[in-house]
């Protein structure tokens, strides 16, 4: 029988989920400044359907990410910090602090 | 009732032994975690979910909750393949559709930590509020072993 998925909140062991004063979690954090990861390995993801559109796929942080997953250039990176001050995740002094860093 | 995971596994070419549930009867015997639900579905290339027949042995209405709870049950293709019930915008959020790769086979477990009740309840009772919550990735869980060897290596030798 055909199952339409529908999407549930996510919650932890405890059934609360951890506020991040409505930003992004880190997690979607790092998958939104590394959309390029998308195209390197097998992402068991989205597959063209609605309710994927839109949302990255999650890649898990830390030191199982292999190096080819981060932007090649300080390009790339200064074109996902712009996607991130466009979409509001972070404020524009944040924009600043960040940007310097990249580009001291 | 206690915390309820959902565990989506994916399977190359299910096989199924009855090897898993009999370890879920021996969980649930010990008053560890409980099998709420098992759902077994099949993703097509162009992305719909099909919901697969319970295995040999097991009850035939195995996987209806799950299917319910998750989903919506559809006999013909209605030309939809994913329906959104909350905004991911708003709350961190996921679908079945996000955890199965098109072209394969999964079954999805709604498992109940029995365990967990009591803990979550003295946790509360004590004005904890949880932070974060995640499982340590197979390299950190080697170095906790490490430092565990190590500091017991000390103890033994002290």
């Amino acid at each position: 029988m055909l199952l339409v998925p529908r999407q549930l909140r996510r919650a932890g062991m405890t059934g609360n989920v951890p506020y991040y004063g409505g930003r992004f979690t880190p997690a979607q954090a790092y998958a939104a400044s590394h959309r390029s990861a998308r195209s390197h390995g097998p992402v068991p993801s989205v597959g063209g359907t609605a309710s994927g559109a839109g949302r990255a796929a999650v890649p898990t942080p830390g030191r199982s990410v292999p190096p080819a997953a981060f932007p090649s250039s300080t390009t790339d990176t200064l074109l996902a910090l712009q996607h991130l001050l466009d979409a509001g995740v972070v404020t524009p002094e944040e924009y600043r602090g960040l940007r310097a860093r990249v580009t001291p | 009732m206690g915390p309820v995971q959902v565990l989506v596994v994916g399977f190359d070419r299910p096989a199924f032994s009855g090897e898993v549930l009999a370890e879920f009867t021996r969980l649930q015997k010990a008053g560890i975690v409980r099998l709420v639900d098992l759902l077994l579905v099949s993703r097509a290339e162009d992305g719909t979910l099909q919901t697969m027949a319970a295995p040999p042995g097991v009850a035939a209405d195995l996987g209806g909750l799950a299917a319910e709870l998750l989903g919506r049950l559809e006999s013909e293709a209605g030309g939809e393949t994913a329906a959104a019930y909350a905004d991911p915008a708003d709350v961190p959020a996921w679908s079945l559709a996000d955890a199965v790769p098109a072209g394969s086979t999964a079954a999805v477990a709604l498992i109940e930590h029995m365990w967990a009740g009591p803990l979550n309840a003295a946790i509360q009772r004590a004005g904890g509020s949880p932070r974060e919550e995640t499982w340590l990735a197979p390299d950190d869980l080697e170095a906790l072993e490490a430092l565990i060897a190590q500091r017991e290596g000390r103890t033994a030798s002290g």
